[in-house]
C-alpha cells in the first residue's frame, strides 16, 4: 500500500521531468504570418486614382468656368456698349436745344411772369402776366445773309411802248444761239424785253 | 572535359558581314547625332538663353492696357457738360495689308469716312507692323467696319479701345469747358484740370489658350485709376438760355461780340457765363479761331458808366455824399486836358446823386468824385476786385488794368470815376457790382463746386470762397435805391431792363472803345447793363456786355432787354417770389 507521500514522490519525477522538459530552451518554431497585401495596395491605388481624377475634374471645371467667363465678358461688353448707345440717345433728347425746338414745334412760348401765392397768409405776390410771343427768344440762328453773287438785285423792266418793235429788230443783230454762255446770256436778257413784248406775231 | 571547338573563321563574302564594323558604324552615327544635339543645346542654353525663354513665355501671353475712364465735367445739378463714350481705334498691320491695300483703303474710306490716299499710304507703310488708321470712332461703327472687312477676306485690321469725348449739349458752356484734340485737351477746363480728369491707365497680363483665359496661368493686374469728375457751378439750362438771348442780341444789334454773366448774389457762384459768338465743342474746328475761348475772362475792356456804381457807393461809404446830395451839373466840364461831356447834350441841370445815376451823367459823377481824398478811389476799386484776376480756374484770364498810384493823376481819376481809362473783364465787373447786391460784402466768384487744383497748382472752387466788406450795408442799400431809379420808365435810361412784378436795380454802361489800329478811341462803343433783382433781397446779379452794336443802340436799349429776359428766366427757374414792396422813389432832380 502506497502512502500519499509515496504517491507524491512517485509523481514528482514525472512532474519535474515535464517541467524540465518545458524549461529546456528550444527554438521557437517559425510561423509564417502573411498580412493581406491586396487590400493595402487597393487602398493606396484608390487614393492615388481618386486624387488624380479629382485634380483632373477640378482643372476641367475651372477651364469650363473660364469659357463661361469669356462668354459672359463678351456679353457684358455688348450690353455696356448698348447702354452707352442708349445713354447717348438720352443725352440727345435731353439737350436743351432739342427740347426747346420740340416745344416750339408744339407751339409753346416762353412763359410770362407768374404770380406767387404765399400760403402762410394767402397774399398774392406779383402779377401773373400772359406770355408775349413777340418776346420769344430766337433759339435757331437766322439764315446767313447771301453774298451779292447769289442774291442779285432784281432787274426792273419798263413795259415797252408800241414803237419798241423796231428796237426788237435792232437787237436781233446778235446771232441767236451763240456758243459762249456769256453771249447767250446777254442775248437772253436783251431779248427778254422782246419776249415780254406782246408782238403782233 | 569538353572538347573545345576551334574558333570558326568566317569565310570572306559571307552575307552576315562583320559585327565589329557594324558596331563601329552605329556608334559613329549615334555620336554624330548626339553631337548635333549637343551643339544645339550649347546654342540654346549657353549663347542666348533669355530671348528664347522670353519667347516661350510670351507665347499665349496677352498684354492689355486698361483704359482709365476720363472724369466727366458736370453742371451744378449733375448734368454732363462733357462725358466719355466708348470708342474704338482701327489699327492695321501693314505687313498683312499691303497686298490688298487699294481695295481695303477704298473699303475703309467709305465705311469710316477717311481720306483714301492717306489710308492707302498707311496700309502700305514698309517696315511697320502697326499703324493707326482711324482714331476715336464710335464703337459700333468701328466693329461693324472691321467685321465686314474680315468677311470680305481682308486681314490685318483690328480694333482697340479708344474712348471718345462727347459734349452732349454741343455749344452750351463750350467757352468754359473747352475741347479735346486727338490725345490731349486743348482748351478750357478740360486742359486746366487735366490731371484730375485723366486718371491713370492700368495694365493686365494673362495667359490665353484657345481664346479663353487660362485660370491658373500667370496673371498680373495693375488696375486703372479712373479720373475724378469735375463739378461746376454752371446751370446748364440757364447757360443755354443766356447764350441764346445773347446770340439774338448780337444778331439784332449787328454787334461784334457779347458776354453775359449770371452770379448767385450770396454765394458768388457763377450760374452762367455766356459768350457770343461761340463754338460747338464737338466740332471745334468749324468755328473761327477767336470764337473758341472764354472772352468773358480773357478780353479786358473799359467798363463805362457801370463803374459809377463803384465810385458813388465808395463816396457814400466815406460819408461824403448821400443819395439826396444836390449837384448842379453843367453841360460841359473843363478839366485839365479835355472837356468832359455827358451822353446827352444839356445846359445846366440840377440833379441829385440819384439823378446822376438815373440819367448816367458823367459830369455829375466827376463833380462828386472830386470829394475823394487822394488814393481813396484806387484803394476802394482794388477792394472791389478790379485790377486783379478772379482766379476762378479759367485759363488765360486777363487781370484788367487799374492804373498804378504813380500813373493816377487827377485827369485819370476823373475818367476812372465814370469808367474810362481802366479795363476790366466781365466776371471781375460782375463780382464788383455783386458787392453792392450783397450788402457791401464782396464774395469771391467761383466756377468749381468743392475744390480742384489747376495745372498751375492753384486751388480754386467754392471751398476757397473768401468774403470781405468793402462798403457798409447802408451805403449798399442807398446805392441800390439809386440804381432802382435807372429802371424807372419816367426818369431812368433803361426802362427796357425792367422785369415785370419785381424790383430791379441796375446800371447801364456805354463806354468808348480803344481801336487796335490807332490806339485811340475809335468811335465804337461797349454797351453793357449790370443789375440785380429783387432789389431789396437780391438773388442774382446779371451783367450783359455787347461790343460795338452797329445799330447805334446804348446800354439801355441793347443790353437792357437781354438783361430783362435772362433775369426773368432765372427768377422763374429758381421760383424767387417778388418781395411785394414798393420800389424806391428817390428824387432825381431838385
Amino acid at each position: 500500500m502506497s502512502s500519499p507521500a509515496v504517491q507524491f514522490r512517485s509523481r514528482m519525477p514525472r512532474i519535474a521531468e515535464a517541467a524540465v522538459e518545458r524549461a529546456r530552451l528550444t527554438v521557437v518554431p517559425r510561423r509564417r504570418v502573411r498580412a493581406a497585401r491586396v487590400p493595402f495596395v487597393t487602398l493606396v491605388s484608390l487614393v492615388l486614382l481618386g486624387g488624380v481624377i479629382g485634380l483632373l475634374l477640378f482643372n476641367t471645371s475651372m477651364q469650363q468656368a473660364s469659357f463661361a467667363t469669356t462668354s459672359l465678358e463678351d456679353q457684358a461688353s455688348t450690353l455696356s456698349a448698348r447702354e452707352q448707345t442708349l445713354r447717348m440717345e438720352l443725352d440727345v433728347l435731353r439737350n436743351p436745344q432739342h427740347v426747346a425746338e420740340q416745344a416750339r414745334r408744339m407751339g409753346m412760348v416762353t412763359a410770362g411772369s407768374p404770380a406767387f401765392l404765399k400760403l402762410s397768409d394767402g397774399k398774392i405776390l406779383g402779377t401773373a402776366t400772359p406770355p408775349d410771343p413777340t418776346q420769344d427768344v430766337r433759339i435757331v440762328p437766322p439764315p446767313p445773309a447771301k453774298p451779292p453773287v447769289l442774291n442779285p438785285a432784281p432787274t426792273y423792266v419798263d413795259p415797252p411802248t408800241q414803237s419798241s418793235t423796231q428796237s426788237y429788230g435792232h437787237s436781233s443783230g446778235l446771232v441767236p444761239g451763240a456758243s459762249s454762255d456769256g453771249a447767250g446770256h446777254g442775248d437772253g436778257t436783251k431779248n427778254h424785253t422782246g419776249h415780254n413784248n406782246p408782238t403782233s406775231n | 572535359m569538353r572538347p573545345t571547338r576551334p574558333p570558326q573563321r568566317r569565310p570572306r563574302g559571307s552575307l552576315r558581314g562583320s559585327a565589329r564594323i557594324r558596331l563601329r558604324v552605329g556608334f559613329l552615327i549615334i555620336a554624330m547625332v548626339l553631337s548635333v544635339f549637343a551643339g544645339r543645346l550649347v546654342q540654346l542654353q549657353g549663347i542666348d538663353p533669355n530671348s528664347y525663354a522670353a519667347m516661350a513665355a510670351a507665347e499665349g501671353m496677352v498684354q492689355v492696357s486698361l483704359q482709365a475712364e476720363r472724369g466727366d465735367i458736370l453742371d451744378r445739378n449733375g448734368k454732363p457738360l462733357a462725358d466719355s463714350v466708348d470708342g474704338m481705334m482701327v489699327v492695321a498691320d501693314p505687313l498683312m495689308t499691303s497686298d490688298k491695300a487699294p481695295e481695303l483703303a477704298k473699303f475703309l474710306a467709305t465705311r469710316l469716312d477717311l481720306d483714301y490716299f492717306s489710308t492707302l499710304k498707311l496700309l502700305r507703310t514698309s517696315g511697320s507692323r502697326f499703324e493707326y488708321i482711324a482714331r476715336r470712332v464710335p464703337a459700333t461703327k468701328a466693329t461693324d467696319a472691321v467685321d465686314a472687312a474680315e468677311r470680305k477676306g481682308f486681314t490685318g485690321i483690328a480694333t482697340r479701345p479708344d474712348p471718345i469725348r462727347d459734349y452732349p449739349a454741343d455749344d452750351v458752356a463750350a467757352n468754359l469747358v473747352g475741347f479735346m484734340g486727338t490725345d490731349a485737351p486743348l482748351a478750357g477746363l478740360e486742359r486746366t484740370f487735366q490731371t484730375q480728369l485723366a486718371g491713370h491707365d492700368g495694365s493686365s497680363r494673362y495667359e490665353v489658350g484657345g481664346g479663353n483665359r487660362i485660370p491658373l496661368g500667370e496673371s498680373t493686374i495693375k488696375p486703372a485709376v479712373n479720373g475724378t469728375d469735375l463739378h461746376t457751378t454752371i446751370d446748364l439750362d440757364l447757360q443755354w438760355y443766356a447764350q441764346r438771348v445773347l446770340s439774338q442780341t448780337i444778331e439784332d444789334s449787328n454787334a461784334e461780340s457779347g458776354m453775359a454773366v449770371v452770379m448767385d448774389t450770396r454765394t458768388g457762384e457763377i450760374l452762367a457765363d455766356a459768350d457770343a459768338p461761340t463754338f460747338d465743342a464737338n466740332h471745334p474746328l468749324e468755328a473761327p479761331d477767336d470764337a473758341r475761348g472764354a472772352r468773358s475772362l480773357s478780353d479786358a475792356y473799359e467798363p463805362g458808366s457801370v463803374e459809377k456804381v463803384l465810385t458813388l457807393s465808395s463816396l457814400i461809404n466815406e460819408g461824403k455824399v448821400t443819395p439826396r446830395t444836390r449837384l448842379s451839373v453843367p453841360g460841359e466840364l473843363d478839366r485839365e486836358d479835355r472837356p468832359i461831356h455827358d451822353w446827352f447834350p444839356h445846359g445846366l441841370i440840377h440833379l441829385t446823386l440819384a439823378g446822376v445815376i438815373a440819367k448816367s451823367s458823367n459830369i455829375g459823377t466827376v463833380l462828386a468824385a472830386d470829394k475823394f481824398a487822394p488814393g481813396q478811389l484806387r484803394s476802394y476799386l482794388t477792394r472791389f476786385g478790379l485790377g486783379q484776376r478772379t482766379e476762378i480756374g479759367v485759363r488765360g484770364e486777363s487781370p484788367g488794368i487799374l492804373p498804378s498810384d504813380s500813373q493816377w493823376t487827377h485827369q485819370v481819376q476823373d475818367r476812372i470815376a465814370f469808367g474810362q481809362s481802366l479795363s476790366v473783364n466781365a466776371v471781375q465787373m460782375a463780382a464788383a457790382v455783386n458787392t453792392i447786391a450783397n450788402g457791401g460784402v464782396r464774395v469771391s466768384p467761383s466756377l468749381i463746386e468743392g475744390s480742384a487744383t489747376t495745372d498751375n497748382g492753384v486751388t480754386v472752387g467754392t471751398d476757397t470762397t473768401t468774403t470781405h466788406r468793402v462798403v457798409s450795408e447802408k451805403a449798399a442799400r442807398d446805392m441800390t435805391h439809386m440804381m432802382e431809379r435807372v429802371i424807372d420808365p419816367d426818369v431812368g435810361v433803361a426802362p427796357a431792363a425792367a422785369v415785370p412784378g419785381y424790383r430791379v436795380a441796375g446800371k447801364t454802361g456805354t463806354a468808348q472803345r480803344v481801336g487796335t489800329d490807332c490806339g485811340c478811341y475809335d468811335g465804337t462803343f461797349t454797351v453793357s447793363f449790370a443789375g440785380f433783382a429783387p432789389a431789396d433781397n437780391p438773388r442774382f446779379t446779371i451783367y450783359v456786355v455787347v461790343q460795338n452794336p452797329r445799330n447805334g443802340g446804348g446800354g439801355g436799349s441793347v443790353a437792357g432787354p437781354a438783361f430783362s429776359k435772362i433775369m426773368s428766366y432765372a427768377l422763374r427757374r429758381y421760383a424767387v417770389p417778388p418781395t411785394g414792396t414798393e420800389p424806391s422813389h428817390l428824387p432825381v432832380e431838385w
